[in-house]
């Protein structure tokens, strides 16, 4: 029985994943099967919503691992919002803010992607 | 003796036929295993019959009957020697059984060769051209005195010849009539011998030109009901091959026309009863009916061989079925060869001829689809079943039904392709279902429509019950056998992998070590590791692979090799770990990273150099009991693989003091959780730490495991866990020398 779960929703061009529950080793190919729908429906704006993700191990790190450099690649990106204080703390040890965009709030993942639009429509 | 009793049967009668039954077999048969004794009834036998000829050479040379008393002391003599011959011929017959169909051939023969005999005997007489009817036969007509002395020889071997062959016939028919016997079938058989007996002993004294009495006439009928009874249990018939039961029938025919012609009174023995007759009256009634069940015995063999001729096909081959599915039960015992046991399963229909060819489509679960894989055939080449059929939709309507299903019209079913000389008429699909689960499919065929009847379905279905069972074993047996072989290759992985870590913990000057590392599974992506740089200083490593088990072991190696290599020559904990990052970069998959920490301590200038990628912070408490975790930025190995790594790595220069202890661990210790799903956590380490700070490095190692296990109640963990200690004490030399 799989305590963790993915929710879809389209926040104009943005997908947004909300993560509930614990992510690890043995609930991780839900994540992954979701961002690979993701990737299937050429979708590579992402945002992950972390404010009910109540665990993540390093096999669920991995699979951002997996995919940012590929969404990236295709003029996307993967932005993580709302990370719980002990979540976030698990990304920090690994360094993942300083590859990874991890906000506070979901919005302002959404303003950054709309600027990120901004300035490439600008140049 | 009351459950012998039966309704309609006088319970004397009962009470008689089961005494004779058990004493026969009892006594008699207990007497004639003695040797002694058996030649003691031999020449006991010959003796009544020297005596019985003796008595009417007398009565020859004397020309006249004898008195009444006279002659039942001769028919005593007469009947005790063929009594005992009877006991005789029992014995030595029951010691040889016989086929049925030898038994009908051999009293063939033997009624030929007596029917020759007499025959022959009774041409010497007509030769000897004596006057008068009965004179013809040699015996005084009113008083039946033989006339001659060949008479009397003629009389006596005809008789034996004649009984001799009742015997025969009536002791190897036995067999089979009694062949698949009950209690009342046996008891029928016994009643009849006995009453053939007591009827003919009726005859003793009697002159056989008197009418019978009413007495006889009942005797007559109770015999013929008897005989009628037994004459119907043919059931060694079925068993018969076919042309067991051709030559049977012959047999039977032949046994039948020559019986008859020997028992007619105008028949090819014209009056041999006359011999017997005068020889013993009851001996004449005792063959007579003999011979006549004989007959009647051969006529209803006769008609029931020919009524089971036309079955013997049918009958041979569901046998055949039984004897295979038997066959199979044992192939499960000993053939575990999956590829052996797919073939004997499916040749198993053909063989038996309930089909013409057959295929066993066995489900790839592993696959998880639902398109069977065909794993063995008979009579029909692997590579023809696809163009003959389409077994993804055959499978697919056997899979829904999960019942045999018989598809009649071959050539109107578009599933089997329609192709001229097409051989398939006929498909009967059963599916192979054990513990609920559908493992496969037995498919058999025949060329021509409407090829199977109920009846084959039927033990096709409980055949593919079988062999469902027989394959389910192999399975399991063979998971098991993978199981055991995992399990050791897994044995062997723990044991490299324990060797890829120290033996022995390193020993410098004012410096203690403790560390142990337990992986979750047999092997896990944990890895510490000390390096003596020089008398001075000593590298040590913590590392966790993400992920655990076989890949994160591999990994856990591969950076075991990069330690030993490296670090002599990138002592610098960040050299050490670009260099790392590097190394592995090439080899990581891209959702697997490392997370390291990495130090050198030099024992002499008390100093920890540190630098950490990824990893969970170092604990450093002082003897006084403060405390920090030591955290210098820095990314997991693999997470980058350019040059950023290097860009955001720090490197913390610490100074130790006397009695300062470094702890460092992988995350499966903080993140080990209690049974309410609570965290151990850092602040909860941290604390243990300083409650055990003034002891010893293994002591404190030890106490901060106990402390672990305390949390969890338990000691099996969910994830790899590794922990290290390192305390400094300084030595004198180097306090002073830091003191000055």
């Amino acid at each position: 029985m799989s305590n963790f779960s993915v929710g879809f929703r389209e926040e104009a061009h943005i997908r947004i994943l909300d993560l509930k529950g614990e992510l690890d080793a043995h609930t991780v190919s839900e994540l992954e099967a979701a961002l690979q729908k993701c990737r299937e429906d050429k979708n590579h704006h992402i945002i992950v919503n972390g404010a009910h993700l109540q665990y993540i191990s390093s096999a669920g790190l991995g699979v951002f691992m997996a995919y940012i450099e590929e969404m990236r690649e295709a003029g996307g990106d993967i932005k993580i919002a709302g990370l719980q204080a002990n979540v976030f703390n698990i990304f920090d040890l690994l360094g993942f803010p300083l590859l990874f965009d991890i906000v506070e709030a979901e919005e302002e993942a959404i303003r950054k992607f709309d600027a990120d639009r901004n300035e490439k429509n600008e140049s | 003796m009351k459950e012998a009793l039966s309704p309609g049967r006088p319970p004397v009668a009962n009470h008689f036929a089961n005494r004779i039954l058990q004493s026969r077999q009892g006594y008699i048969d207990a007497a004639l295993r003695n040797r002694g004794q058996r030649v003691a009834f031999i020449v006991a036998a010959l003796i009544c019959f020297f005596l019985s000829v003796a008595f009417n050479v007398v009565e020859w040379l004397s020309g006249a009957p004898w008195h009444a008393a006279i002659d039942f002391a001769y028919q005593t003599v007469v009947i005790s020697g063929f009594v005992l011959a009877w006991f005789l011929l029992s014995y030595f017959l029951k010691r040889r059984p016989v086929s049925p169909l030898k038994t009908l051939w051999t009293t063939l023969l033997l009624a030929l060769l007596s029917a020759a005999v007499i025959r022959l005997m009774i041409g010497i007489t007509t030769a000897e051209n004596v006057e008068g009817d009965a004179a013809l036969l040699g015996f005084e007509y009113d008083t039946g005195v033989p006339l001659t002395f060949a008479t009397v020889v003629k009389m006596h071997a005809i008789t034996s010849l004649r009984a001799l062959l009742a015997f025969y016939l009536l002791l190897r028919f036995q067999d089979l009539v009694l062949f698949k016997r009950t209690k009342q079938s046996q008891r029928n058989w016994y009643l009849m011998l006995i009453s053939m007996g007591v009827f003919s002993l009726l005859a003793i004294l009697k002159d056989p030109a008197e009418d019978p009495g009413i007495v006889q006439f009942v005797g007559v009928t109770l015999v013929v009901i008897l005989m009628l009874l037994n004459a119907f249990r043919v059931s060694w018939i079925v068993f018969l091959s076919f042309r067991a039961k051709a030559a049977g029938v012959g047999f039977s025919i032949l046994l039948i026309l020559l019986l008859f012609a020997s028992l007619a009174p105008n028949g090819i023995l014209p009056a041999h009863f006359m011999y017997i007759r005068h020889a013993s009256y009851p001996l004449d009634q005792f063959t007579l009916a003999a011979l006549t069940f004989g007959l009647l015995y051969c006529v209803t063999s006769f008609l029931f061989l020919i009524f089971h001729l036309p079955t013997t096909g049918d009958f041979r081959r569901k046998a055949g079925e039984i004897t295979a599915m038997y066959s199979l039960t044992n192939l499960v015992n000993k053939a575990f060869d999956p590829d052996k046991l797919h073939l004997a399963i499916t040749k198993t229909p053909v063989d038996t001829g309930t089909a013409q060819m057959a295929w066993l489509a066995i489900a790839d679960e592993r696959s998880g689809s639902l398109r069977p894989q065909v794993v063995a055939t008979w009579k029909t080449p692997t590579e023809d079943i696809e163009t003959m059929v389409d077994m993804a939709a055959l499978y697919e309507e056997l899979a829904a039904r999960r019942e045999p299903v018989v598809l009649d019209e071959g050539h109107a079913d578009r599933r089997i392709r329609k192709k001229p000389g097409d051989p398939i008429g006929t498909i009967l699909m059963t599916p192979l279902i054990t513990r609920d689960r559908l493992l496969g499919g037995l498919f058999v065929a025949k060329d021509v429509v409407q090829g199977f009847e109920e009846d084959d379905v039927e033990s096709i279905s409980v055949y593919a019950a079988q062999a469902a069972i027989a394959l389910d074993n192999a399975r399991l047996f063979e998971e098991q056998l993978e199981r055991e072989r995992l399990s050791r290759e897994l044995d062997i992985a723990r044991e490299v992998q324990q060797r890829l870590l120290p033996h022995d913990l390193p020993k410098m000057e004012g410096l203690a070590v403790a560390a142990s590392s337990i992986p979750a599974y047999e092997v896990g992506g944990d890895y510490y590791d000390f390096l003596e740089l020089d008398e001075a200083r000593l590298a040590f490593i913590v590392a966790d692979v993400s992920g655990k088990g076989t890949s994160a072991a591999f990994y856990m190696a591969e950076l075991q090799g990069i330690f030993r290599s490296t670090t002599r020559m990138a002592p610098s904990p960040t050299d050490f770990l670009e260099q790392a990052n590097l190394a592995l970069s090439s080899t990581l998959e891209r959702h697997v990273f490392v997370s390291v920490i990495y130090g050198v301590i030099d024992v002499r200038k008390g100093e920890l150099t540190l630098a950490r990628a990824g990893h969970c912070p170092a604990i450093l408490i002082s003897r006084e009991g403060a405390g920090r975790l030591i955290r210098p930025q820095g990314l997991g190995l693999g997470l980058d693989r350019g040059g950023r790594f290097r860009d955001v790595l720090e490197e913390e220069h610490i100074p130790l003091q006397p009695g300062d202890t470094v702890t460092v661990y992988t995350d499966g210790v903080v993140e080990s959780r209690n049974s309410e799903g609570t965290e151990y956590g850092y602040e909860r380490l941290l604390e243990a730490v300083k409650t055990h700070r003034k002891k010893e490095a293994a002591a404190l190692h030890e106490a901060l495991l106990a402390d672990l296990h305390d949390y969890l109640g338990r000691t099996e963990y969910d994830d790899d866990m590794t922990l290290v200690v390192l305390k400094w004490d300084g030595t004198q030399n180097h306090t002073k020398r830091s003191a000055t």
